[in-house]
């Protein structure tokens, strides 16, 4: 079995993961902020972009085969809606799932790593929340604080990429 | 009177939000398992038209998109007045039961399991799907990812996308397989039955060999005697993707069998001030409240449910299985809600038999996989078995096609009931005359509605983790007496 799935064939080995889903108001930042990304990232830039829903297992399966990722979401937190968080795996503050069917991150890489499967370590993930202020309202538009953060997110991830300038 | 709210840490986090009301004898009166409502779906899909669904509400849930999709891509059937050819039906059978495989895997090793295999008095930081490695081996590890990773790879071959597949059309799939996908998916398969028969001896030797979680099954904190719900086929096998759908009472006797199109004749929905859920329940019957019994009302539709309402398993080595679980655990029906995890297996073997005998069907490589629909829509209804409970989509739309109306009765629907039931029975053993026993409370009250397999939101996810629990119990007056948590971020 190939346990590079996230991989499959490729030579980047950056990931991008924008998580969310697109019906439910603000936590469609994710995937706005990685589509906005797929149109500055020039294609030889070893980048991959993803758009999911499913943190846990999935999230880390995604991650094999790569050196790197950064993981784009929605967060609930007490904060103004649309400032963004910058987070390591291990300092998630909400520890939180939709549904009681996966495990938590950091539980899933330790899984994922004794398996066997090749993974960024802990320090080259990189999570950026974006707080949100409704995620309970079926919409396909976000409010406008977490709307207007879209730029400022896209900025900070090529800023940290080193991609900042590229054409 | 004193009030024990187990309560997450924000009003968003409201998954598990659990609150117990003791009487003037310091007894548990009444446990709820709150569950935030998300606001609009129907709205937001009224209006729409109606071939999208299978696209949209495939969204509406992060754990089990292909459910969604499947049961709306069946109500378009019904709704355009067209049945789909065999290959087509095949096709999206075989996809169905790739998905049941992959889904009950992640259960049992992720959420179920550590349960069982780690011991329900092992410290939360411990039942984890790592902890069940390190107990039972590292070689399970990889069993259980390339199991996840060969599902997700056929999904997203079947279904044309990685997540949310855009595959389902009224009267068929957008596209059938090639003969060589067809041989990997039965090669795949085969080793899926294989994956399936290792867990069932894992459960075997780590469980059932141990007196001490055989016990623990058939406690009676964990039992109540409802009615079961399934979806069965013309032999009254258990089905995932169709056929009519069984109720039977707490004895086993047949109570109902229907066309999913009937049913709001046999189900209505109980409304409580407290919860924005609504409680489903047997028309036939009536609502009696929070109670078991052939004279309520409440039922349950779980894997255990399923098994309970069929007359066996239409694969061999699932039969056989089958069998066994009930000679262990005293005959037909079982009503131990722990036995689930056992029933999750037993499917999740015949899910994968049926993935093989499909895929070893030449019929679904010829076609035709599609026809085109050409009468007037106007109302569907379609069914499937989601891995949670019966899943019922129900759309009526205006002679163009634009939706007028939406109703969706989810799997972990049926089970609201239920499993608050099963919260307060578990409370109950644990708080008696105002001793409240601490220890051990978070751990039993979440076993005893994980068995449900519950997926509260079906729909939202933002950072993933474990589900929060804070459980503060006050007297009457207010005053904090004990505080528990439990994946509490720290503060």
């Amino acid at each position: 079995m190939a346990l590079t799935e996230g991989g499959e064939g490729k030579t980047a080995r950056t990931l991008i993961v924008g998580l969310g889903n697109p019906l439910l108001s603000d936590d469609a930042v994710g995937l706005r902020v990685a589509a906005a990304l797929r149109e500055r990232i020039p294609p030889d830039a070893n980048v991959d972009i993803l758009e999911d829903y499913r943190g846990g297992l999935r999230l880390m399966e995604h991650m094999m085969g790569y050196d790197r990722a950064v993981i784009i979401d929605a967060l609930l937190i007490d904060a103004p809606p649309g400032s963004l968080h910058v987070l390591g795996v291990h300092d998630i503050p909400t520890q939180r799932s939709a549904s009681a069917h996966d495990v938590n991150l950091p539980t899933a890489l330790d899984f994922g790593r004794r398996a066997g499967a090749q993974l960024p370590a802990d320090k080259d993930i990189l999570l950026i929340g974006i707080a949100a202020a409704d995620v309970e309202t079926f919409d396909e538009n976000m409010t406008p604080a977490v709307e207007a953060a879209v730029g400022e997110v896209v900025t900070a991830v090529l800023a940290h990429l080193g991609l900042l300038f590229a054409v | 009177m004193k009030r024990i709210s187990i309560d997450p840490i924000t009003r968003l986090e409201g998954h598990g939000k659990i609150e117990i009301f003791l009487n003037e004898e310091g007894d548990v009166a009444n446990a709820y398992l709150q569950i935030p409502e998300l606001r609009g779906f129907e709205r937001f899909c009224v209006g729409r038209l109606a071939e999208d669904m299978p696209n949209l509400t495939n969204r509406i849930c992060g754990v089990c998109p292909e459910a969604h999709h499947i049961a709306a891509t069946k109500a378009l059937d019904a709704l355009f007045h067209v049945d789909p050819p065999p290959a087509a039906k095949k096709l999206r059978e075989m996809f169905y039961s790739v998905f049941f495989a992959t889904d009950h895997t992640t259960h049992f090793y992720a959420l179920g399991g550590p349960d069982f295999v780690m011991g329900p008095d092992a410290p939360a930081a411990e039942r984890n799907i790592v902890g069940v490695i390190k107990k039972v081996g590292m070689d399970v590890s990889a069993k259980v990812l390339k199991m996840r990773h060969d599902g997700h790879h056929l999904l997203k071959m079947m279904g044309g996308r990685p997540v949310h597949p855009n595959w389902g059309l009224p009267g068929g799939v957008s596209r059938g397989i090639t003969e060589e996908q067809r041989q990997e998916i039965e090669r795949l398969g085969r080793e899926a039955i294989e994956f399936a028969r290792f867990s069932i001896q894992l459960f075997n030797d780590v469980v059932l060999k141990n007196s001490a979680y055989v016990d623990l099954i058939v406690n009676d904190a964990f039992t109540h005697k409802t009615y079961n719900m399934g979806t069965v086929d013309a032999n009254n096998k258990v089905n995932f993707y169709d056929g009519m759908i069984r109720i039977t009472d707490p004895e086993g006797v047949e109570f109902a069998k229907y066309h999913a199109k009937d049913y709001q004749k046999h189900i209505a929905e109980h409304v409580e001030p407290w919860s924005y859920l609504k409680f489903p329940y047997l028309k036939d019957i009536g609502w009696k409240g929070f109670v078991d019994g052939v004279d309520s009302g409440v039922y349950k539709a779980t894997p255990l449910s399923r098994l309970n309402t069929s007359d066996g398993m239409a694969t061999p080595l699932a039969q056989e299985e089958y069998e066994r679980m009930y000679d262990t655990l005293g005959g037909k029906p079982v009503h131990h809600t722990l036995a689930t995890h056992w029933a999750r297996l037993v499917e999740l073997l015949y899910a994968t038999e049926r993935w093989v005998e499909l895929a070893s069907d030449p019929d679904i490589v010829e076609g035709p996989f599609r026809v085109l629909p050409t009468e007037t829509p106007t109302e569907g209804i379609g069914q499937v078995e989601a891995p949670r409970g019966t899943l019922i989509h129900h759309y009526k739309s205006d002679e163009r096609g634009v939706l007028t109306h939406i109703n969706l009765v989810v799997g972990t629907t049926n089970n609201t009931a239920a499993m608050n039931m099963s919260v307060r029975k578990a409370a109950m053993g644990l708080i008696k005359k105002g001793e409240v026993v601490t220890e051990g409370l978070l751990n039993t009250i979440e076993m005893a509605y994980r068995a449900y397999d519950p997926c509260m939101s079906c729909a939202t996810h933002s950072l993933p983790g474990q589900m929060p629990l804070e459980v503060t119990i006050r007297a009457a007056d207010g005053e904090v007496l004990h505080q528990l948590e439990q994946f509490l971020p720290e503060r």
